[in-house]
């Protein structure tokens, strides 16, 4: 694949599938996010597709070429900002428990020489096929019972529970890649073996728990079948909420609402990608390797 | 300072048996070697001692205590890694200290006591570099420095050197044997290479398939090796081993035919020298075969020839001089045979 | 590690996986074979002055009201849910078989009740979707190979973005551009030459929209997995497999693709375990009247406005998980004979 006889028609070739691929990925997000600061009618330009360029009835309708108005709708009219708040909660709280119940068991699972230490490690992997909403339906006759339903604490803990499977997995993987030595060597030198968890491996763990706290949060953050079957309308987080949007479409404004709040959505998924784009791929390709 | 005390130690996972019913004592201030091939059981053992592995039966007595039960944090020992062990977030200087800081040894003793120690292992201008930063050899020193800094009851090596290149090899293994002189605490030191073995040992454990085969002081074991699993192992090149029989004192076999041995045995036998106590002679002797290929060395030549099924190895003055494929003569002093039972024990020669 | 020690550091993640996702299995199970209460009626007989008496069957919403509190899980039926029509439909299917003359007549009727056109979606989906976007995947991933090194960055970028959003989000975004009235719609009915066209209204259509969606958000995952093994081709074996007189094609076939078997197989296992649990694209495409999936059933009797029906949604759950354990079934057969072969 190096620069031994380069043929340039082939360059030619890849670079232009490249490019398709990269409209194909990129430009339906572009799209959405310019069409956001339009009205419905140009959003949907039945009638001349460069309407949703110019903005002729957002012109007409609101007198500038971009409106805020989708945004303001969803943010302040819609409550919004509340969905927002609780999809913050949700994701941090998420995030920072999976991670502490997934370090200690996946160190766990990556120091046990012991044979039921492979067969966790399976059926995880099977829990982590389960379709999330067929255990949701397992969840709410007891959630009534316990009355229980409803409260972002239960959604946070049953989040941290589903991901478990996958995060054991992952950081099980980082926590091999520590060699033996590192913990043998802290215990003799007078460490117990929390100790050596502690000071030893876990400072040389971060970038590990750093890149499967990317992946514990899109989980959270991106998950509809667990959220929108388990939250109040008022305390509904960012998914739930835009698709609670989708059935009140019927109204004229009221898809804006709807595609404001997507590109909003996106907006964190988006810096994530731009800050953090070497560790996703590096969790990936690590997964692969060791899974 | 302690002694060791192993009392028929077995390690076992299922039906493998990493380590079969071993039982050593090993005195105060002893720096004892345990060699033999990979997967012979002598890590195990050593890991054992630490605590680092489960022991399935038997006691491990540190001094006057059992330590079976005890965390390894709490058999006061140290231990040198193969792959070093050394915290890569710590600067060389943290990683000395850290044994004391763990320990909770009082503060203002610290800087003293990590000086001292990097010191003896002549690293005292890298304190402040990251293991990242160093060389083999460096982070080997490393390793020795956190060892010896908390004067442990002994020190536990498994193959400190088997990671360096040959030169460092050798430095840092005189620097271990100037540090036991000096410190003069037990040491028990892994390794699969006999010449680490032979240089640095007050005594030898060969093991082999998790049973120890000989225990003795390193030139017994060279003269007198206790089976032939011990004779093949040690010696480069390993002893030349030839099935025959032997009777009144006369080993035949169709390679070679071997008169006046003392051993008062007869049957069947396996008859080993060594390439450097045979004499090659231009004319007669008891060995006579084609070269199967030459190789100088410097100081002196290696012949190998191919005798039966059997490859033989010579060792001649720097001025012998063969091709490949003219025939060699040999002829082998019976003082200098070894004579092994069917069970590959050795034979004593009675007067000895 | 010893038990003792083992047993501490698992034990917060065992139980919340114990609590949250062993437990509801068994939930799941038994919810499913009861039904809801159906509503308590009773008779009252109203008399009026002149018209005489008449008898009226009014629902005691006082006694149902209890009986459901005291029963919450509804009254016992035993496999009944799961043989119904919304289900297994088994005497529907009985029904079908002795009154279709062909196999074709029969299979349509079939692939009509509820839990079989949802069966049919969800696996057609996931063997479409998963193979089509592995494939994709690997030519991107060849392709990206080539190009110079600048744009590496900003394509990996561009191409995360399908894989990490939100899948209602996506599905959505694709939605908004290719329904009637988006941008791709209309560039549809321009090239059909049939301005009433629209996705929603042609299955075949919509099931295609539905693969392309999953093709694009999978595709990134194997890309960037394909990318990674890209990189770590033994360079020897090439170079020696061009000394031999390999071709460029020869030599992917030969030595890259047999290196990136092992890391297609991770793929494709995970991707089917994602594709299987399709949900949020019908949601979003709006798409229940021409596909729904396993999960979207499932999710659709427990979002029923009058009355959610566990008893259903258990019945699909339990079957759903079934289906899951099956198609794991390779990979755990291969596990299991890896791992006893091993020693200890």
């Amino acid at each position: 694949m190096t620069a031994h006889r380069p043929s340039r028609l082939l360059s030619v070739f890849a670079t232009l599938f490249v490019l398709v691929w990269m409209v194909t990925a990129g430009f339906p997000f572009l799209w959405t996010a310019w069409g956001s600061f339009k009205v419905e009618p140009d959003f949907f330009s039945r009638v001349d597709w460069t309407n949703a360029l110019t903005g002729v009835n957002t012109v007409r309708q609101t007198g500038g070429a971009f409106t805020g108005d989708g945004y303001y709708g969803a943010w302040v009219l819609n409550d919004f900002w509340a969905a927002a708040l609780s999809t913050a909660i949700v994701t941090v709280a998420t995030v920072t428990l999976s991670l502490i119940l997934g370090t200690l068991g996946g160190y766990a699972l990556a120091r046990s020489g012991y044979r039921y230490a492979f067969w966790i490690l399976i059926v995880a992997l099977i829990f982590r096929a389960m379709p999330h909403i067929t255990l949701v339906s397992g969840y709410l006759v007891p959630f009534f019972e316990l009355n229980i339903w409803g409260t972002l604490t239960t959604s946070i803990i049953v989040l941290v529970a589903i991901n478990q499977p996958f995060t054991l997995w992952m950081l099980h993987s980082f926590f091999l890649s520590v060699p033996r030595d590192l913990d043998e060597a802290a215990m003799v030198d007078g460490c117990t073996r929390f100790q050596a968890f502690r000071t030893v491996i876990l400072p040389v763990m971060w970038p590990g728990i750093i890149t499967t706290g990317l992946f514990s949060f899109l989980l959270a953050y991106n998950d509809f079948a667990v959220t929108a079957m388990l939250l109040r309308q008022d305390n509904q987080t960012m998914i739930p909420k835009i698709a609670s949007f989708l059935g009140s479409i019927q109204n004229e404004g009221n898809v804006m609402f709807a595609v404001s709040s997507v590109v909003s959505a996106t907006v964190p998924l988006f810096l994530l990608v731009m800050f953090f784009q070497r560790q996703i791929v590096g969790g990936l390709t690590a997964g692969a390797v060791k899974g | 300072m302690a002694e060791i005390n192993l009392k028929g130690i077995s390690r076992r996972w299922g039906d493998f048996v990493g380590v079969d019913d071993l039982t050593l004592h090993i005195p105060d201030r002893e720096f004892l070697v345990l060699l033999g091939p990979s997967g012979c059981g002598k890590s195990t053992t050593m890991r054992m001692i630490a605590g680092l592995e489960e022991v399935t039966e038997g006691e491990i007595w540190l001094g006057d205590k059992m330590v079976n039960r005890l965390e390894p944090k709490d058999r006061d020992i140290s231990m040198v890694f193969q792959s070093y062990g050394l915290y890569p977030n710590m600067t060389v200087y943290e990683n000395i200290r850290f044994p004391l800081r763990i320990r909770k040894v009082p503060k203002d003793q610290h800087h003293e006591r990590v000086m001292k120690a990097a010191e003896m292992v002549e690293l005292t201008g890298f304190l402040d570099r990251r293991p990242a930063a160093l060389s083999g050899g460096q982070r080997q020193r490393v390793a020795l420095a956190r060892a010896i800094v908390r004067e442990p009851n002994a020190f536990l090596m498994d193959e400190p050197l088997s990671n360096l290149d040959a030169k460092l090899r050798v430095s840092t293994r005189a620097q271990i044997a100037n540090l036991h002189h000096t410190l003069k605490t037990t040491t028990i030191y892994v390794t699969h290479d006999q010449v680490e073995a032979m240089t640095l040992a007050d005594r030898v454990v060969v093991m082999n398939k998790g049973v120890a085969q000989q225990v003795a002081p390193p030139m017994e074991i060279y003269d007198r090796p206790a089976n032939t699993f011990v004779a093949s192992f040690i010696g480069a090149p390993a002893m030349n081993l030839i099935e025959g029989e032997i009777a009144g004192g006369t080993f035949t076999s169709p390679v070679l035919r071997v008169e006046g041995l003392p051993h008062p045995v007869s049957g069947p036998v396996t008859l080993g020298f060594r390439a450097e106590d045979v004499e090659v002679v231009s004319e007669g002797g008891n060995l006579s075969a084609p070269v199967y290929s030459v190789e100088k060395l410097g100081d002196s030549t290696m012949f190998a020839i191919r005798a039966k099924e059997d490859m033989i190895a010579l060792k001649a003055g720097k001025a012998a001089d063969m091709e490949i494929g003219e025939t060699v003569h040999a002829r082998i002093p019976p003082g200098a045979c070894h004579v092994f039972g069917p069970d590959g024990q050795r034979v004593e020669a009675p007067g000895l | 590690m010893p038990h003792r020690s083992f047993l501490f550091f698992i034990l917060p993640s065992a139980i919340a996986m114990i609590l949250f996702i062993a437990l509801p299995i068994g939930s799941v199970l038994v919810q499913s074979l009861f039904v809801e209460h159906g509503q308590i009626l009773h008779e009252v007989e109203t008399c009026s002055p002149f018209g005489g008496c008449t008898t009226e069957t009014r629902v005691d919403a006082e006694a149902t009201n209890a009986l459901r509190a005291a029963q919450p899980l509804g009254r016992f039926n035993g496999l009944g849910t799961y043989l119904n029509r919304n289900h297994l439909a088994t005497g529907e299917i009985a029904a079908f078989w002795s009154a279709s003359g062909s196999w074709g007549q029969f299979w349509s009727r079939v692939s009509q009740l509820p839990f079989y056109r949802a069966l049919g979606f969800t696996i057609a989906y996931t063997l479409v979707v998963t193979p089509c976007g592995i494939a994709l995947g690997f030519w991107i991933a060849l392709a990206v190979n080539r190009i110079p090194k600048v744009l590496k960055g900003p394509v990996i970028f561009v191409s995360l973005l399908p894989m990490i959003i939100t899948p209602l989000i996506g599905s959505l975004v694709l939605y908004w551009m290719l329904n009637s009235r988006g941008i791709l719609g209309r560039a549809l009915q321009w090239i059909a030459d049939d301005p009433t066209l629209s996705i929603g209204s042609s299955g075949p259509l919509t099931w295609a929209v539905l693969f392309l969606y999953g093709i694009w958000i999978a595709a990134p995952f194997s890309f960037v997995v394909f990318y990674a093994g890209l990189q770590t081709v033994p360079q020897d074996t090439l170079e020696s497999a061009m000394i031999d007189g390999a071709s460029r094609w020869e030599r992917v076939r030969f030595v890259v693709i047999p290196h990136l078997v092992p890391l297609a197989t991770f793929v494709a296992l995970v991707q089917l375990m994602d594709n299987f649990r399709v949900l949020e694209p019908i949601v979003g495409f709006n798409a229940q009247a021409r596909a729904t999936s396993l999960s979207f059933i499932i999710f659709n009797d427990l979002k029923a406005e009058n009355g959610q029906l566990f008893g259903s949604a258990a019945a699909t759950s339990m079957m759903t998980i079934l289906f899951v354990v099956i198609l794991l079934m390779p990979v755990l057969i291969r596990t299991w004979r890896d791992f006893s072969r091993k020693p200890a």
